[in-house]
């Protein structure tokens, strides 16, 4: 695929072309600057019947039905569907809370396999990709584009995304929801170590700038097992205070805190629409994506 | 509790294990990078109360797994034995039994004794305990004797009820003696009694020093005091307190007169039926008895004429205390009241002949012979029963028939001679003047008994007798309290006494007049003055000469006659050769002093019985029996008769089994909560 570079550690041609056979649809109409395979708002000029609409003087004369004209003496338009490309941005945290991984792999290993594969699959269907790196700040912005030149761009960014510093989502996410142009795709892979409620507003901001927004929230295995057998000392990734802890004292209360977490935030997603994915880092991120592009396209044709 | 294997205890900081390993445990903590920071955080903050409890009870519970082994293998005991623990086995246990009639006494509902139930307990106690040697000093002899194991206490004839009182105070010399002989290691005393005022003489002034030796003991010497302090008020007890035979014109009669004592406070009246056996024939008599003391006077029971000597027995229907139901007494004629009065001057006694010659009562025959000591060889001493000697001290072959008289029971007053002899070591005899201003080279005169003449103190005024014991002996109070009249008595001279003996009646100024010796039988009694008109007031004012005179005789009187009241355990060289004519079957011969019974020997009848303060039977109170053993290792336990859980009992298993209990809960505490099994993924 790339054979002037070397191969990309988080991609892998096979797993790319399986899924180069799902398109990846987005869930509400797209504002694209072409035509493409999501619906738009507008009408156009796809073979998707819409609408007659009366004449009106300066109407181009070739799409007067004829027909329509010949049974009822009077003028009327017939609409099409239009069909657009859309721009997908990737805001990709490179908080260092990332680098977590007992797997054998880390977090930012595995958002960037979702992030290249999901640049690779909207480019090869003619959508513009961009990529948006945070962590307390922006840290990289690529605009969304569509030629395989820029996705070249936006897999070098992805490749040198460092996890290090602290997350500072909700502030970003309201700049983007602000900067992107409306009618976006926002794939927000993250660990979203963050209070629900503080997601829910900034979830609601993207909604209301018509984003079709999709989060993909990365959790270690051992996050969610906490399955210690000694006390542990455990160094804040993020440059917070240590914390000690006897873990078979404390692993009730971190789980209650984990569960009550987790069903706050499916809850904020399910009420502000987000299309929401919970992965544990040790799933095959194929599987993971095919899911969710399979699930996309059962949802295809809102309009 | 107390242990038998106090050692083991050394372990016990072994229970630290689990709280060391936790403490290690919490130092080996590994540092991880974390991301999910906020769930900590979020768990830090929340409350941790059961779960910190969960640690503390797991913490506790591994403690007291190994807690219960340590104390499993320590071997303990349950029971009041406080402090057992201190050194483990002991070298030598002394066994204290009391076996008094009182001990006899019954439990509530029970047919077991004090007795029988101590020694139960004892054993079993024992038994448990271990020891090296076991000795035992019962309480008729207090002589200690080793025993081979303590369950010989069920079997040992020694161990078995007797009349005899005790005498704790002896029966601890005998132990500290023992002690002291045979240089023993650690030593427990365990003395099983049931606290009757009468055995324990806490009023004694030996307890003192003997607390004192115990306490110089630098090898450990523990008490145990095993009590059985429960009174049993319903209990009635029954003594014979006189007995005369005495001929009427169709026969004979006898009087008896006795006394019922029992220990209560109320005034209801119990009916009593009391049974007379004489000589195998009984009759009974209903008595009513309401308060705490019944007597009976001079109940008359016929004889046949020839019936001249003979035994009987009162009884009373068992009650709580078998012991004391029953009362042996023996009778015959009464016995010819012949008194010797050994003089210088066989006129100048004449005082003292009337005193002894008259008799109280004139059925009675009597005699007062005046001798002089060269006519001593001539007397028929087996039929004396005073002996009033005016002389030197009898010295010699004197000396010896006299010391055989007192030996049997013969009673001896000694009056001073005119002149007191003294002699200087090799010449002989000087007057006495000379005697008066005797200097330290003279030695005196004979003596007796460790008692010896000084010389006469001549005192210008009349002394008289500043105090006496109106409480015993010669000079007591009359029956109806009154005292004899003895401060009347004017001494004018009297003769001064060497040697140790008791005061019974003293001078102003200090000097004695009447002393006793202390003997095993009979009584030694000095007077310091003469009845001699110059030298006092006692034949004048003649009621105490006769009264003491006559005191004497009646006590001598009763050693000699056919038939003799004999308190159990107070004449045992008499009774050996003894025949049993009735009494408690299961008495060995060599025992017979010690239980009561009517015993024969030639023509003679021996009644012995309980003594009589066994019948007032007052418990000691119990500060008074801490005060005995005060600064002393002393443990004591109140048990009852007819008690049959064992004092002491090992409960190891109870620990072990805690212990199990204490390991199940840990593995239940430590098992970890079932989650549901909710995957990460969405």
């Amino acid at each position: 695929m790339f054979p002037d570079r070397q191969a990309r550690s988080f991609l892998d041609p096979q797993a790319l072309s399986r899924l180069a056979g799902l398109p990846l649809f987005a869930r509400r109409p797209m504002l694209g600057s072409v035509s493409g395979r999501h619906a738009s708002p507008h009408r156009g000029a796809s073979v998707e019947f819409a609408e007659y609409r009366k004449y009106v003087p300066g109407d181009d004369l070739r799409r007067l039905d004829w027909r329509a004209y010949g049974r009822s003496d009077r003028f009327y338009v017939k609409e099409f569907e239009a069909d657009t490309n859309l721009r997908c941005c990737l805001v990709l945290d490179t908080s260092g809370s990332m680098n977590f991984g007992t797997t054998g792999t880390t977090k930012i290993e595995y958002a960037r396999k979702i992030a290249g594969a999901l640049s690779y699959l909207a480019v090869q269907q003619g959508d513009a990709i961009g990529l948006c790196c945070v962590a307390k700040g922006i840290i990289n912005s690529i605009p969304p584009r569509r030629n395989p030149a820029h996705l070249m761009h936006v897999l070098d960014a992805i490749e040198q995304a460092q996890p290090r510093g602290e997350t500072q989502l909700v502030p970003v996410l309201h700049e983007l929801a602000e900067t992107i142009r409306q009618r976006a795709l926002v794939v927000i892979i993250s660990d979203f170590f963050i209070e629900p409620e503080e997601m829910r507003s900034c979830f609601e901001h993207l909604r209301f700038r018509k984003h079709d927004v999709t989060a993909f929230q990365l959790l270690d295995p051992l996050e969610v097992g906490f399955d210690f057998l000694r006390p542990m000392r455990f160094l804040d990734m993020e440059g917070g205070p240590a914390v000690f802890a006897e873990p078979n004292e404390i692993a009730d209360r971190y789980h209650k805190a984990l569960q009550t977490y987790l069903e706050d935030l499916r809850k904020v997603t399910l009420e502000t629409a987000i299309d929401y994915h919970r992965i544990s880092i040790d799933q095959d991120y194929e599987k993971v994506l095919m899911q969710f592009l399979v699930g996309r396209s059962r949802g295809r044709g809102v309009r | 509790m107390s242990f038998l294997q106090p050692l083991m205890l050394a372990a016990l900081p072994l229970i630290s294990l689990p709280i060391i390993i936790h403490l290690i445990n919490q130092r080996r903590y590994q540092t991880m990078q974390w991301a999910a920071m906020m769930f900590l955080l979020a768990a830090n903050r929340m409350s941790r109360g059961y779960a910190k409890l969960r640690q503390w009870l797991i913490l506790l519970f591994r403690t007291l797994v190994i807690a219960g082994l340590v104390f499993a293998i320590s071997r303990p005991l349950a029971s009041g034995w406080l402090g057992l623990a201190a050194g483990g086995r002991a070298d030598t246990t002394i066994i204290l039994l009391d076996r008094s009639p009182s001990m006899q006494q019954q439990g509530a509902g029970g047919v077991v004794s004090k007795l029988a139930t101590g020694r139960q307990q004892l054993v079993q106690a024992l038994m448990t305990l271990g020891s090296s040697r076991w000795v035992l000093i019962e309480s008729t002899t207090n002589v200690p004797t080793e025993l081979k194991s303590p369950d010989a206490l069920l079997n040992l004839p020694s161990a078995e009820p007797t009349s005899t009182a005790a005498d704790l105070p002896a029966m601890l010399q005998a132990a500290r003696d023992y002690i002291e002989a045979n240089q023993t290691g650690r030593t427990e005393v365990w003395i099983c009694s049931d606290l009757r005022e009468n055995d324990w003489n806490a009023k004694s002034g030996r307890w003192r020093p003997l607390r004192d030796d115990f306490l110089q003991f630098t090898q450990g010497v523990r008490f145990h005091l095993l009590a059985y302090s429960q009174a049993a008020p319903d209990n009635i007890a029954i003594r014979v307190t006189e007995v005369k035979r005495q001929t009427t014109s169709d026969g004979a009669e006898l009087l008896v007169s006795l006394a019922m004592t029992r220990q209560t406070d109320t005034d209801d009246v119990v009916s009593v039926p009391i049974e007379f056996e004489i000589e195998g024939a009984r009759s009974v008599l209903n008595v009513e008895m309401a308060g705490p003391t019944y007597e009976l006077k001079d109940h008359r029971i016929g004889l046949e004429r020839e019936d001249e000597i003979g035994w009987g027995r009162v009884s009373i229907p068992a009650d709580a205390n078998s012991a004391d139901n029953a009362f042996y007494f023996a009778f015959s004629k009464p016995t010819s009241r012949q008194t010797i009065i050994v003089a210088e001057d066989p006129t100048a006694i004449r005082p003292l002949q009337l005193a002894a010659g008259i008799s109280p009562d004139p059925s009675l025959e009597h005699g007062a012979e005046v001798l002089t000591s060269e006519q001593l060889a001539t007397v028929e001493w087996e039929k004396i029963a005073l002996v009033l000697w005016q002389d030197s001290l009898p010295e010699g072959g004197d000396a010896k028939l006299v010391q055989t008289f007192i030996d049997r029971g013969g009673q001896i007053v000694f009056f001073p001679p005119k002149a007191i002899s003294r002699s200087r070591s090799p010449s002989g005899t000087s007057t006495p003047d000379a005697a008066a201003s005797a200097g330290p080279g003279w030695r005196t005169g004979p003596t007796f008994a460790g008692m010896s003449w000084q010389g006469w103190a001549e005192t210008d005024d009349e002394l008289t007798v500043e105090t006496w014991r109106g409480d015993q002996d010669l000079l007591a109070n009359t029956l109806s309290g009154a005292s004899l009249p003895v401060g009347q008595l004017k001494i004018r001279r009297h003769c001064e006494l060497n040697g140790e003996a008791t005061v019974l009646a003293a001078l102003n100024g200090g000097d004695p007049l009447l002393t006793r010796i202390t003997t095993d039988q009979g009584g030694i009694y000095f007077c310091t003055t003469t009845p001699a008109a110059n030298d006092s007031s006692l034949a004048t004012d003649g009621v105490v000469l006769y009264v003491a005179v006559q005191r004497a005789l009646a006590t001598g009187v009763e050693t000699l006659g056919d038939t003799q009241q004999l308190v159990a355990g107070k004449a045992q060289e008499l009774i050996d050769p003894w025949e049993r004519l009735a009494g408690a079957e299961e008495a060995l011969s060599t025992d017979y002093a010690y239980h009561s019974g009517v015993f024969s020997f030639d023509e003679r009848i021996l009644a012995v019985n309980r003594p009589a303060a066994e019948d007032l039977a007052k418990p000691l109170e119990d500060e008074r029996v801490a005060e005995l053993f005060q600064g002393l290792d002393f443990v004591r336990v109140d048990d009852r008769a007819g008690n049959i859980d064992s004092l002491i009992q090992e409960i190891w298993r109870l620990f072990l089994a805690t212990m199990m209990v204490c390991m199940v809960v840990e593995a239940a505490l430590c098992l970890p909560k079932l989650r549901p099994a909710e995957g990460a993924s969405a």
